[in-house]
């Protein structure tokens, strides 16, 4: 990665957020983390760097809870046949609903038992554009295993990929802001939602309005996975946290509390 | 020869009937959605609706509506909260008022003078969000003239944050308005030596 002069401010943007979000008291400080590779900082760093170039299996740890434990939660408070939905939201090309498509093929034994709608949406409609053409470089596949390009994706050239017809079609791509309610509400309930990395990007006031849009978009009982260094006890009171073997995320509490 | 009326006078917006039913109804359901719907017009129903509110999700939909409307007299609505006794509530009008730092703003210097010193060391957390040489005069003139010292504590912890050079000789005053207080001369040193330490290295 190069970046000119011209920006240094985003530059400057990304490292005050590692550093606010490791606690660092200086510069010196939070270099000294990265340099050490505390906790993984380098590939954190990177991954703040990265916005709109992510790639498949990113923060798989997530895609490991939903397997694990997610869906299995949401079964039981579902009816028999009934659907489960799943929301990715931004999902700039379409790695990340993609790989939650993959993720539940290879490692969710339940996946022939249920019917499982994938929908992926993104403010950017050019990213959608991408997503729907589903055709992928080297670096989106860099943590993809040979076997599981060679399962899911076919060449189209030097270095690119598609993937593959029968995934393509079990991804929907939609347009949506996640602030704005009338893109979120038409739709409807998601049992998980993924929502990473975004809502550090804006400030207070649109934070919380677009975590009481997602919070009306989840099923109650409904969870949502945020980025690493995000936390939405700090933005709204209205989530529960759940901690599981292999990962925290938050969910829509089951039952309406009265005070 | 007929008066044109001014017409910014006689279409004042309404409030949607549903956003007013809705306010008022027993489902919290409706409630919450009212209070996501409502927008400037129904200031003065929010707030009302707040005064009685008894579920804290409806309270949070409501405070985040008047933080999405974001005028002066949405941060006015919000402000008296500040004092309410029940501790979430408190949090959720500075979380409230954090989220609209400009309304907030004009009304820092009646919050940072008002005679409940919690409202006042409160308000000071607000200062986070604004303006750094505005927040920085402000609270300068807390530590200046506040008479409790836990107020002039929040606001030297504020002040080590923004890192306002200009701060320092209203900090080394402070300290001496409270000799008898050692954990604001602590708290006080931090902050100076955090002030020194970046006008010093700028970009540590």
């Amino acid at each position: 990665m190069v970046f000119t002069e011209a920006r240094r401010y985003f530059v400057e943007r990304r490292v005050d957020e590692r550093m606010a979000a490791t606690n660092a008291p200086s510069f010196a400080g939070y270099f000294a983390l990265v340099r050490g590779n505390i906790d993984s900082e380098v590939e954190k760093l990177i991954n703040a760097f990265t916005v709109n170039e992510t790639y498949f299996y990113r923060e798989d740890y997530q895609l490991a809870c939903m397997s694990a434990d997610l869906l299995n939660e949401r079964l039981r408070n579902k009816a028999f046949g009934e659907s489960l939905r799943i929301w990715s939201i931004p999902c700039s090309t379409g790695e990340e609903p993609y790989s939650i498509a993959i993720w539940l093929l290879e490692n969710w034994p339940q996946v022939d038992e249920h019917d499982v709608e994938i929908v992926g949406s993104d403010i950017d409609t050019d990213v959608l554009e991408a997503a729907r053409a589903g055709v992928f470089g080297k670096r989106a596949m860099t943590r993809l295993s040979p076997e599981l390009v060679g399962k899911y994706f076919g060449p189209t050239g030097p270095d690119q990929w598609q993937i593959l017809d029968d995934l393509r079609q079990s991804v929907r791509f939609t347009a949506a802001n996640v602030v704005e309610r009338t893109d979120t509400r038409p739709h409807g309930l998601f049992d998980i939602i993924f929502c990473r990395n975004l809502l550090i990007y804006f400030d207070d006031k649109s934070r919380r309005v677009a975590a009481e849009n997602l919070y009306e978009s989840l099923a109650p009982g409904g969870y949502i996975c945020l980025g690493h260094s995000e936390s939405m006890s700090r933005i709204s009171p209205l989530f529960e946290v759940c901690r599981f073997a292999d990962a925290i995320v938050y969910r829509r509490p089951l039952g309406v509390k009265r005070d | 020869m007929p008066l044109i009326r001014n017409t910014a006078a006689k279409s004042a917006p309404d409030v949607p009937s549903d956003v007013l039913t809705g306010l008022k109804s027993a489902s919290i359901d409706e409630r919450w959605s009212a209070a996501r719907a409502a927008g400037a017009p129904a200031i003065p129903a929010l707030a009302e609706a707040l005064s009685h509110e008894s579920d804290a999700r409806v309270r949070e939909a409501i405070f985040t509506a008047f933080a999405r409307i974001g005028t002066r007299e949405s941060a006015l609505a919000v402000m008296q909260y500040l004092r309410a006794d029940d501790a979430s509530i408190r949090t959720g009008a500075l979380d409230s008022l954090r989220s609209m730092p400009r309304a907030a703003e004009a009304s820092m210097l009646m919050l940072l003078s008002d005679d409940d010193p919690d409202v006042r060391l409160l308000s000071c957390e607000l200062a986070r969000a604004m303006n750094n040489s505005e927040a920085a005069r402000l609270l300068c003139e807390v530590l200046e003239r506040d008479s409790e010292a836990n107020v002039c504590a929040a606001a030297v912890d504020v002040l080590a944050e923004i890192a306002d050079e200009n701060a320092l000789p209203a900090l080394s005053r402070c300290a001496t308005r409270f000799p008898n207080d050692p954990f604001l001369a602590f708290a006080v040193k931090i902050a100076v030596g955090r002030l020194r330490s970046v006008s010093a290295n700028p970009r540590d």
